[in-house]
C-alpha cells in the first residue's frame, strides 16, 4: 500500500474497542484489529455467506445486516457476527416431491406463521425480497419462490431475526430444487449426448487425438474451426 | 374496466377453480382483473385481533400494493376486488381498522419504516358488488346458455354478511346472489340457512362441529328440493363440499349434493368451456347433475 | 456519484468517448509464436527469480514458484511422538477430506456404491461447502450441444494446457461432461437456459464451441449449496473446523486416513481410513509473487503438503494461473474475481486512451500477460490512488450489445458487489487486473483418481495434470465434478477389498530426514491452515497463555 497515513477509527467488536483505518472492511478491520477468523470468514468475496454479521452504527438503535467481507466500517459502528444459526433443516428425497404448497408445509409447516413483517427481507444483506419468495412458497409458486431467492447466500441473517421462526433459505433452497427438477425438468439435448457418450460414438475421434504426434495435434488445435 | 385484484393464497392452492372462473368472467363481462404484482397473505382472521399490531402489517400492505399500482398506471381504480370471503372481511376491516385508528397506523407506518406509507385510499370489495353495480341485466345478455332447470340453493356463509357495517348485502335478507343466479337463468332455492355458519375453520380441529353445521345446510337444501349450492367462499365450500365423507360418517342417512363456486355457474351460463368452469375440481361431482338437466 | 475518484475520471471519459466505435469491432488474436513470446515476457510463471527448485521428495529438481517449494520445504505439522495412534476416534471405510465440490460429489458417490453412510466420514477445515467450489461465477464446461461434441472439447482442452495434459484425463472428463449436467439437472440446480429449454451456451477463452453452462454468474454457488442440500439429505457424517493435518499411513506403505485438528478444541482425532480422498482445492491464500487471490480463506495447500509427505507424486506445479480479470479498484475488493464471461458476454478489456489491445479471450494466461505488458510494459494502465494499476473492462457493452438488463440478469453478482462501492457496472467500465486464480498443478492421479500412495485418491484443483499448463474457464467446475464423482466410486470400490495395516506415523520422519539431509533449515511448519491476516502490532504481542 503506497498511501499515506489512513484516518484512524473507532469500531466496537463484539463490545470491545479499537481503532482501525477508515477504509477497511469490517473483516479486514477485525484482523487489523487482532483477531484471527476461524469462524465468519469463508470465500472474503461475497459469495458464501459465511461471514454474516449484525451491526449498529452510531447513534442508531437499528440493527442491521451484512456480509463483513463486503461491509467497510464507520466510526462508531458496533459490531457482532453471527457465523451460525440453530435453525433445522429437514432432510427430504427431491425426488419424491411434489412441487407444490403442501411441499412447504409439510417439511416446513412454520412457514404458515409469516407475518409478512418484512423483517427477512431488512436484513438480507444480498437485497433479495426474502418475505416475498416466503409468500410465494406458502401459496405453492415454486418458480418465483426459486427466482426471487436465486441470489440467496444462506448466510443465516433471516432466520436470526424472524419473529415467526421461519428459516427462509431452508424453504428458498428446496424452492429451487423443485423449480428445477419438476418444472424446468432435465434437458434434451444433454440426454441425447448423455446416450451418444454411452454408445461410444466418441471414442474413435478421441482415441486420433490421443495418439497424434505433438506437432500434428499442434497444427490440428491451431486450425481448427471456432464457431462462436 | 380494469380492477386491482387480490386473490388470496387459497384461491392459488385448493380453491383454483373460484379463480380461473373469477377471471374468465370478469372478463366476459368486460371486466380486467389485474393481479396485485406483489402480494402476501392476508393474514385471515388472526389479522384482526385488536390489539396486534404486527398482524396488521399483512392485510395494509396489500392496500399498499393496490396504492402503488395505481401510482405505476398499471390500474386507475382504487378498489380491490377479491373473491374469497375470509380475505374481503379480513382486508375491508383492516382497511376501516386503518382509517380510523391513528395510533396504530402511526406503529405500523414507523416499523414499515422505508416501506411506502398506506395513504388510506383504497377500497376493498367483493366482487358480488361488483357484478351488482355492473346491472344483472348486463349479465343477463351475457348468457349464452340459461341454467333452466336447475334449482340452486345460494349459499352467503357469514363472512360476507357480518359484522353488518362490512356486509356486502343486508345481513339478514341478502338477495345479491339470487339475483345473479336469477340473472342466469337458474330456479333459485331460498333456504332460511344460507347465512347460517358452516363451522369455518373450526374443521381444522374439531371437524365433527363443521360437520354437524354443514349437515344442517345441506339437509335443508335438499328438503327444499335443490339440485346444488352455490357459494363464495372456498372455506364454506370445503366445509360443504369435500367434507360431505366426514358427514356421511356421522349422519348415516345423508345423500350427497353438489356445492359450486356461483361464478362456475356464471361460467357454464357464458358458453365459457371446461377450462373456465373447472367442474373436475369439485368434490362431490356436480357433472352428473349438470348432465342430467343437459346443461353440459 | 460515483464510486471512481476524480483522478480516474479522465479515463474513464475517454472509454465513454471511444465506446460507440468499438462496438463489433475485435482484436487479432495472437499467433502461435507472439504468444510463446508474450508469455515468456510477462506472463509471472516466468519469472525465474521468483521461482527455485525443490530439493526433496519425488518432485526433487522441479521448478516452482518460491512460496509452494517453501511449504513443502516445511517440517510436518505435527510430531509423531505427540500422538497416540492407539486413541482412534473415527474408523470409516471412506473418509473424505475437504468439503468443496468435489468432496461433496465423491461422498454422495461413495453412499451411491455401496458404503454405509456411517462408514464415511467428511471432515471439513471450515463450513461444508466452504471452498473455491462456491466461488466459480462463469460457467461450466460440457459438450452437449448439437454443433459440438467431447472431441472437439478434448482438442480445446489439450491445446489450451500447452498438450502436456494426461490424456486419459482429459478423455474422462470430456466425455463424462454431459453425464454431470445431467445429474446436476436430476438433483435440481438451475441452469440457464433459451426459452426452447435449451442450455443458454457461451464461449469461453481458448473454446472453439459455445460451451459454458451457468447458473447467472452465481454458478459455483448454484451447484455447490444444491450438493450441500443433497448431501445433509444423506445424513452422511460430517465434522466442520476440523483440519486434516497430516495423513495416517501403515505398515504396508497405504495411506490408511488422516490426523485430524480440532480448530475449536485444539485437540487431535485419529481418523483411521480404508480409502482416503484428498479434496483439499488450491492455494490462492500462499499469495504466490504477493498477488491478491481470487481464493476462499481455507486455500492453503493443505492438501498437497500432507500428500507429499506421504510420498505422493505431484506435477506441473510450475504452472500457475492467474485470471486476467481481477478486481483492481475498490481496495476492498482487489484481486476479487471478475468473471471470464464479462468478455464473453461482450466487455472489451481497454488501456487508459479507452483503446482495445488484445483479442478480449485468449486463454487465461496469454491474456493475463496481455495486461500486465499493457499497465508494466507499456505503462499504459491506469493507475488508483492506493497505487494499484489496471485496465478497464467496459462492461456497458454487455448490455449495448445484448440488450438492456443483460447485466442484472447474467452477472447479478457482479452488478451487486460493485453496487455496494457505489459502482455502477452498467454505466461505467470496472478495474481489472490479474489475480492469483488456479493451482494448475498438483498431486498426480490416473483415471481412478488414484494417486501414487495405495489408499490415498484425490480429486478437484489439488490434483495436476487434467489441465496441463493453463485450465481453460468452466473446466475446473467440470473437473470438481467428474472426478470428485469418480474418487467416490473407487474409494469405494477399493474400500470394500482392502485391509489396513498397523498404523504409522513414521513418514513425517522419513519426511524431516529429507529435509534434514538436504540441508533445508527452516522454522516453517505445513500445512498452515489458515493465512496470516492480523495486525502487524498483534503480531509482535504475541503471547499464549491459554
Amino acid at each position: 500500500m503506497e498511501k499515506n497515513e489512513s484516518e484512524m477509527i473507532t469500531i466496537y467488536v463484539m463490545g470491545k474497542k479499537h481503532l482501525v483505518p477508515a477504509d477497511l472492511t469490517i473483516m479486514k478491520a477485525m484482523e487489523y484489529a487482532g483477531h484471527q477468523f476461524k469462524r465468519g470468514a469463508g470465500c472474503r468475496g461475497g459469495f458464501c455467506g459465511a461471514c454474516a454479521t449484525i451491526y449498529r452504527t452510531k447513534g442508531s438503535y437499528k440493527l442491521q445486516g451484512a456480509l463483513a467481507c463486503q461491509k467497510i466500517v464507520e466510526d462508531g459502528m458496533y459490531i457482532a457476527q453471527i457465523p451460525f444459526s440453530p435453525a433445522e433443516k429437514k432432510t427430504y428425497d427431491v425426488r419424491e416431491l411434489r412441487p407444490d404448497a403442501s411441499t412447504f408445509l409439510e417439511y416446513y409447516p412454520e412457514i404458515a406463521r409469516c407475518l409478512s413483517c418484512n423483517t427477512c427481507t431488512k436484513s438480507c444483506p444480498q437485497d433479495i425480497q426474502v418475505m416475498d419468495y416466503v409468500q410465494a412458497a406458502l401459496r405453492g409458486d415454486v418458480e418465483e419462490a426459486a427466482k426471487l431467492s436465486f441470489d440467496c447466500l444462506s448466510c443465516g441473517l433471516c432466520a436470526v431475526r424472524c419473529p415467526a421462526e421461519i428459516v427462509p433459505y431452508n424453504i428458498a433452497q428446496l424452492a429451487r430444487r423443485l423449480y428445477s427438477r419438476y418444472i424446468v425438468g432435465p434437458t434434451e439435448h444433454v440426454l441425447k449426448r448423455v446416450e451418444e457418450v454411452e454408445a461410444g460414438e466418441f471414442d474413435e475421434g478421441i482415441e486420433e487425438l490421443k495418439g497424434m504426434e505433438r506437432e500434428t495435434l499442434q497444427h490440428r488445435y491451431e486450425t481448427r474451426e471456432k464457431r462462436l | 374496466m380494469k380492477l386491482p385484484y387480490y386473490p388470496g393464497c387459497t384461491l392459488k392452492t385448493t380453491a383454483k377453480s373460484f379463480d380461473v372462473s373469477t377471471v374468465a368472467t370478469a372478463w366476459a363481462l368486460g371486466i380486467e382483473l389485474v393481479e396485485l404484482p406483489r402480494w402476501n397473505c392476508c393474514g385471515t382472521v388472526h389479522a384482526l385481533a385488536k390489539d396486534d399490531v404486527m398482524h396488521y402489517l399483512a392485510p395494509i400492505r396489500n392496500l399498499v400494493r393496490v396504492e402503488q399500482m395505481n401510482d405505476e398506471g398499471l390500474v386507475d381504480d382504487n378498489r380491490v376486488v377479491t373473491q374469497c370471503a375470509m380475505c374481503y372481511n379480513t382486508l375491508k376491516r383492516a382497511n376501516q381498522s386503518a382509517k380510523e385508528d391513528l395510533e396504530k397506523m402511526t406503529k405500523i407506518r414507523d416499523f414499515m419504516e422505508k416501506e411506502p406509507n398506506y395513504r388510506g385510499s383504497a377500497e376493498v370489495v367483493h366482487m358480488l358488488e361488483i357484478l351488482k353495480k355492473i346491472g344483472f341485466e348486463k349479465v343477463s345478455d351475457r348468457v349464452e346458455k340459461p341454467l333452466s332447470g336447475l334449482r340452486v340453493a345460494p349459499y352467503y356463509g357469514c363472512l360476507l354478511l357480518r359484522p353488518r357495517e362490512f356486509g356486502i348485502d343486508d345481513s339478514d335478507k341478502p338477495s345479491v346472489m339470487e339475483d345473479l343466479l336469477g340473472a342466469l337463468g337458474a330456479e333459485v332455492v331460498d333456504i332460511p340457512f344460507k347465512s347460517k355458519c358452516c363451522g369455518a375453520y373450526h374443521t381444522v380441529q374439531m371437524k365433527e362441529v363443521a360437520a354437524d353445521l354443514s349437515h344442517r345446510i345441506l339437509s335443508q337444501a335438499a328438503e327444499a328440493g335443490a339440485d346444488l349450492v352455490a357459494t363464495a367462499c372456498p372455506l364454506c365450500e370445503y366445509n360443504l363440499g369435500d367434507r360431505q365423507k366426514e358427514i356421511k360418517k356421522i349422519f348415516r342417512e345423508f345423500e350427497s349434493i353438489p356445492v359450486v363456486y356461483y361464478t362456475q355457474l356464471m361460467a357454464l351460463a357464458f358458453g365459457q368451456g371446461e377450462e373456465a368452469t373447472m367442474f373436475g375440481e369439485n368434490d362431490p361431482d356436480p357433472r352428473p347433475i349438470l348432465k342430467e338437466g343437459g346443461l353440459i | 456519484m460515483s464510486g471512481y475518484p476524480d483522478s480516474m475520471q479522465e479515463s474513464m471519459r475517454l472509454v465513454e468517448e471511444t465506446r460507440a466505435g468499438r462496438i463489433g469491432k475485435s482484436f487479432p488474436s495472437m499467433t502461435a509464436e507472439e504468444k510463446e513470446k508474450i508469455l515468456v515476457d510477462w506472463h509471472p510463471d516466468y519469472r525465474m527469480d521468483q521461482k527455485r527448485r525443490l530439493k526433496i521428495g519425488p518432485s526433487k529438481g522441479e521448478l516452482m514458484p518460491l512460496e509452494v517449494a517453501n511449504a513443502l520445504e516445511a517440517h510436518p505439522a505435527i510430531k509423531p511422538s505427540d500422538i497416540d495412534l492407539s486413541s482412534i476416534s473415527y474408523d470409516v471405510d471412506v473418509l473424505v477430506i475437504g468439503a468443496g465440490g468435489a468432496g461433496l460429489a465423491a461422498a454422495l458417490l461413495a453412499l451411491e456404491n455401496g458404503i454405509a453412510r456411517e462408514g464415511i466420514l467428511m471432515v471439513q477445515k471450515l463450513r461444508l461447502g466452504d471452498a473455491n467450489s462456491k466461488m466459480s461465477q462463469g460457467g461450466i464446461q460440457a459438450a452437449d450441444a448439437p454443433d459440438d461434441s467431447p472431441t472437439i472439447h478434448y482438442l480445446d482442452i489439450i491445446g489450451g494446457g500447452h498438450y502436456v495434459n494426461k490424456p486419459e484425463l482429459v478423455e474422462v472428463m470430456v466425455k463424462e461432461a454431459p453425464g454431470v449436467i445431467k445429474w446436476h439437472e436430476e438433483l435440481g440446480v438451475i441452469y440457464d437456459k433459451l426459452e426452447d429449454w435449451s442450455m443458454q451456451l457461451a464461449p469461453g477463452g481458448g473454446t472453439s464451441r459455445k460451451r459454458m453452462h451457468s447458473c447467472k454468474d452465481y454458478t459455483g454457488l448454484e451447484i455447490t449449496r444444491v450438493l450441500v442440500d443433497e448431501f445433509l439429505n444423506r445424513e452422511i457424517p460430517y465434522v466442520e473446523f476440523t483440519s486434516a493435518v497430516e495423513l495416517l499411513m501403515d505398515d504396508m506403505g497405504q495411506v490408511a486416513g488422516a490426523i485430524l485438528y480440532d480448530m475449536d478444541s485444539d485437540e487431535y482425532l485419529v481418523a483411521r481410513a480404508k480409502s482416503t480422498i484428498v479434496t483439499t482445492g488450491g492455494f490462492g491464500r500462499l499469495h504466490i509473487q504477493g498477488f491478491e487471490t481470487t481464493n476462499h480463506y481455507g486455500a492453503t495447500f493443505d492438501g498437497v503438503v500432507m500428500a507429499y509427505h506421504a510420498g505422493a507424486a505431484l506435477r506441473d506445479l510450475d504452472s500457475t494461473q492467474f485470471h486476467p480479470t481481477g478486481a483492481a479498484y475498490p481496495e476492498q475488493i482487489v484481486g476479487q474475481l471478475c468473471t471470464e464471461k464479462l468478455r464473453t458476454r461482450g466487455a472489451q478489456p481497454l488501456n487508459k486512451f479507452g483503446e482495445l489491445f488484445v483479442y478480449p479471450l485468449e486463454t487465461r494466461d496469454v491474456e493475463a500477460s496481455a495486461l500486465i505488458r499493457e499497465c508494466y510494459g507499456r505503462d499504459n494502465g491506469i493507475v488508483t490512488p492506493s497505487g494499484v494499476r489496471g485496465v478497464w473492462l467496459d462492461t456497458p457493452l454487455i448490455d449495448v450489445v445484448n440488450g438492456e438488463g443483460t447485466i442484472e440478469r447474467e452477472f447479478a453478482a457482479m452488478f451487486r458487489n460493485f453496487n455496494k462501492f457505489d459502482i455502477d457496472i452498467r454505466k461505467e467500465p470496472m478495474l481489472v487486473f490479474p489475480t492469483l486464480h488456479y493451482q494448475n498443478g498438483g498431486v498426480e492421479i490416473n483415471v481412478h483418481t488414484e494417486t501414487s500412495v495405495p489408499g490415498l485418491f484425490a480429486a478437484g484443483e489439488v490434483v495436476g495434470g487434467v489441465h496441463g499448463k493453463n485450465r481453460l474457464m468452466g473446466n475446473s467446475q467440470l473437473d470438481l465434478y467428474v472426478f470428485g464423482r469418480r474418487a467416490g466410486r473407487f474409494a469405494a470400490e477399493r474400500a470394500r477389498k482392502a485391509t489396513v495395516g498397523k498404523l504409522t506415523l513414521s513418514h513425517l520422519d522419513r519426511y524431516e530426514k529429507l529435509l534434514a539431509d538436504a540441508g533445508v533449515e527452516t522454522d516453517r511448519r505445513a500445512p498452515f491452515l489458515l493465512p496470516e491476516y492480523r495486525g502487524k502490532r498483534t503480531l509482535e504481542h504475541q503471547l499464549k497463555l491459554l
